[in-house]
């Protein structure tokens, strides 16, 4: 650790991996709701599990992109954090925030909460992934605001790098965007327009940013190749980004009431959006096969590999599968969906979080890299949880061709409800997959604790 | 084609009249409001030509590896050949 | 992909250009490709399209203005060709005439917007929006997408013909007036196959 400010990443990283293990977990109970209609009813009701799913996947990639540039900007400005006191106030603000909410939506009922949080006030609430009370809202902006001033601080006061400058870019787009979801008209049409600005705005966008910045960081430190040769490729790869993920927000428009050109703006830009996550995994190939050291943290090296291809994967390969409008026409909002929201959220997100924490934790506890057996048990994680999540990925696929089939192409279409009976061995064979993740992620757990003669720094 | 020709000084200007006396000849196809099979080919070859001469000499791909002109060939092939079936395919 | 993006660093400070160096810095191309990629399938989209809607096409086609569409045609070539010459000029060393070309071009990139504006002012004031038909949405979604590179590209212009005029390049050094040209020759690539198809063809 060369910047004592630097410290403060652990609290989030250490944050971010307990609320992805809650993740997981509400996860499992959906999973076997799906087919056990009637699993702990009436207590964890499957619309209330779902909010709880989704809405710790959000905060504890928050908490790891938050955790992960308090280490990485002191680093790149070559000067401590600019205050740390702050952010130490703000992780445990936003730490508490995450629980009251979360417990609020376990103990209340979602339609008293509303009442209770000024909903009324200010109607912000019911909508997926923004289902957050007023006040949490509040909360996230201000969370996300003390973030961004105290990089931008930081980086005003020393070094000035593409990758800071990328990532602050793309730190204050996840603030700004996020100010959508203050709007929630009556007009369904409009809801559903602001709701995407938020959504796909953010993940097909200004995280773009995030991820592509961190991924360069960690290559740069891993491979010792030229800092020039990766930030003209972190501009290319971000500007194509920017260019087709915000036209391509129309992808989202086809059946909304929008203007029916969308079908064609939408289905042509967004069929380009693959391309810089194509890049990405071209480039941290290429960064890894030129490396200028063989650097001991080789788990690290591994996840930040993982990531450019299951990036690609999820993002890229099963976004392209259902983002033309004739095939969205009949694959919207079906199982495969479901699909590519995990691949992409696990590939790109969760992943880029964990390169970074696999990188930079070793460091702070004072070493250049974990013990080998750590390292080890780490890469096992790492091939359990991407190859059981490409399962899940995989079985989800399965069901949705099946239901767009029966539901939607056949002669004879089947109901909603007699479809879901007939494609729930897929829901088996994915909560089995569910299963043997979280096997992975306890594993992963398990690799900080693992003892033995660790790597110091050169 | 030599190197020198291409970098003399009056070759360019020759590329230019040349793509200056095609588009002529598009319009011209377009003013006489022609249509039909014979013509869109037509049409469509003047255009490869126009193309793949801004590509070879304008963009100056002539001097580059013989891929980069293949791409910009291919694409011509690709796309002006799409669109010549699908004319066809509306003929009937 | 090319391996050679690894390099890019070293093959710009390369003052000898090996012969099978694509012109200008290697990113612009993975742009200039990536566009026509996006280009190329709209254009195909518009051809097919039309295939189901002929006689639309045919009748929607007759209200653009082929004079517009021809002149601006000369009006990039011509452009592009000033390019070729501010390119010519600067390996010789010669940012004044390198400048002077470029800021003929960039002058022409001006008189292809105006025209374009007025064309664009014509449909709107004929109450023609994306939503009258499938030509129309084609025709606009074509030529004004087409029209935001031509703004894109006359920025990139500017910023060089300022380089140029502070001289900050050199008979070694050019690279960035390469990568702006073919830029400017993709805009040109591009409305080459745009205007026949949309404008002429019937
Ligand atoms: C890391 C990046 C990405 C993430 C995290 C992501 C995540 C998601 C999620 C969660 C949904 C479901 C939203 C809902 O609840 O309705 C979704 C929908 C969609 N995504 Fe992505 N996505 C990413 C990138 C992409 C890309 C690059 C494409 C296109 C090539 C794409 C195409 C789509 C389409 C077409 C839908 C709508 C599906 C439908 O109509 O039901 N996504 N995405
Ligand atoms: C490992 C076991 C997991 C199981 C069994 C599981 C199960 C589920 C289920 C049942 C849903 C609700 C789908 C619906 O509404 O019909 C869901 C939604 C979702 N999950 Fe998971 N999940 C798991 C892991 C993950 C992981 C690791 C991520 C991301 C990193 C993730 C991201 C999401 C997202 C983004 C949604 C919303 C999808 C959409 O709107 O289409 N899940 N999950
Ligand atoms: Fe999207």
């Amino acid at each position: 650790m060369k910047y004592k400010s630097q410290a403060v990443a652990k609290l989030y990283f250490i944050a971010a991996i307990g609320l992805f293990l809650g993740q997981i977990l509400f996860g499992l109970i959906m999973g076997l709701q799906y087919v056990v209609g009637d699993f702990l009813f009436p207590a964890i009701p499957f619309n209330v599990a779902r909010m709880v799913h989704t809405n710790l996947l959000i905060v504890w990639l928050l908490f790891g992109f938050m955790g992960a540039s308090y280490y990485l900007i002191p680093e790149e400005s070559e000067t401590e954090l600019f205050s740390p006191k702050l952010a130490i106030i703000t992780f445990w603000v936003f730490l508490a925030a995450g629980a009251i909410t979360v417990l609020g939506y376990l103990l209340v009922p979602y339609a008293s909460l509303a009442k209770w949080t000024g909903n009324d006030l200010l109607n912000t609430m019911g909508r997926e992934f923004l289902e957050q009370p007023l006040p949490t809202k509040v909360g996230i902006v201000l969370v996300a605001l003390s973030w961004l001033f105290n990089i931008v601080m930081t980086v005003l006061k020393g070094r000035k790098t593409a990758i800071s400058l990328v990532l602050s870019l793309g730190m204050l787009g996840l603030a700004v965007f996020f100010l959508f979801s203050f709007y929630n008209p009556v007009n369904l049409v409009k809801d559903k327009f602001y709701w995407w600005w938020v959504v796909h705005l953010w993940v097909e966008g200004v995280w773009e940013l995030i991820l592509g910045a961190m991924l360069a960081f960690v290559l740069i430190k891993v491979t010792g190749v030229d800092r020039e040769v990766v930030e003209k490729w972190l501009y290319v790869i971000i500007t194509m980004t920017l260019v087709t993920g915000i036209i391509g927000t129309g992808h989202h428009y086809f059946w909304i009431g929008a203007p029916a050109y969308w079908q064609w703006w939408g289905s042509v830009f967004s069929a380009l959006e693959p391309i810089p996550f194509l890049m990405m995994t071209i480039f941290a190939f290429n960064m890894v096969n030129k490396r200028r050291r063989e650097h001991p943290n080789k788990a690290a090296v591994l996840w930040a590999l993982g990531t450019s291809v299951m990036a690609f994967l999820g993002a890229g390969l099963w976004g392209f599968l259902h983002t033309l409008a004739p095939i969205n026409y009949y694959t919207h909002g079906t199982q495969l969906t479901a699909a590519h929201g995990h691949l992409a959220f696990f590939g790109a997100y969760a992943l880029v979080v964990l390169t970074m924490i696999s990188y930079a934790m070793p460091v702070l506890r004072g070493r250049a890299a974990n013990p080998e057996r750590a390292q080890i048990m780490e890469m096992w994680s790492f091939w359990l949880m991407t190859i059981s999540m490409f399962f899940i990925a995989l079985f989800l696929t399965g069901a949705g061709v099946v239901q767009v089939w029966l539901q939607r192409l056949s002669p004879t279409p089947m109901s909603f409800m007699a479809v879901q009976d007939q494609i729930s061995i897929f829901y088996w064979a994915r909560e089995a997959a569910g299963v043997v993740f979280l096997i992975g992620l306890l594993l992963y757990i398990g690799s900080f604790f693992v003892k033995g003669d660790s790597h110091a720094f050169e | 084609m030599s190197n020198d020709r291409a970098q003399s000084k009056l070759f360019p200007t020759t590329i230019w009249l040349v793509l200056v006396a095609l588009t002529i000849a598009t319009f011209s196809l377009g003013e006489a409001g022609l249509s039909g099979k014979g013509v869109m080919l037509t049409l469509l070859a003047i255009t490869m030509i126009k193309s793949q001469l801004v590509a070879n000499y304008f963009m100056a791909l002539r001097k580059t590896k013989f891929l980069w002109r293949a791409i910009m060939f291919g694409y011509f092939i690709i796309v002006g050949g799409l669109i010549a079936m699908a004319y066809l395919m509306g003929l009937k | 992909m090319n391996p050679n993006l690894v390099n890019i660093h070293l093959v710009n400070s390369n003052s000898t250009h090996h012969k099978e160096d694509l012109p200008g810095d290697f990113a612009i191309w993975i742009f200039i490709f990536a566009e026509m990629l996006a280009f190329g399938v709209l254009f195909v989209a518009y051809a097919f399209t039309r295939a189901n809607n002929v006689e639309l096409f045919n009748a929607s086609q007759l209200t653009l203005s082929r004079t517009s569409g021809a002149i601006n045609t000369l009006v990039l070539i011509t452009s592009s060709y000033f390019v070729v010459q501010g390119v010519a000029a600067i390996k010789r060393g010669l940012n004044k005439q390198c400048a002077h070309w470029l800021t003929g071009a960039f002058l022409l990139g001006g008189v292809f917007v105006g025209i374009k504006i007025v064309e664009f002012h014509a449909k709107f004031a004929a109450d023609i929006t994306m939503s009258t038909n499938n030509f129309y949405m084609f025709y606009l979604s074509l030529t004004f997408f087409h029209f935001m590179h031509v703004l894109m590209g006359m920025i990139i212009l500017a910023c060089i013909i300022v380089k140029a005029r502070r001289s900050a390049y050199s008979a070694q050094d050019y690279v960035g007036v390469e990568t702006g040209a073919s830029f400017w020759h993709m805009v040109d690539f591009l409305w080459i196959i745009l205007f026949p198809l949309v404008y002429i063809i019937r």
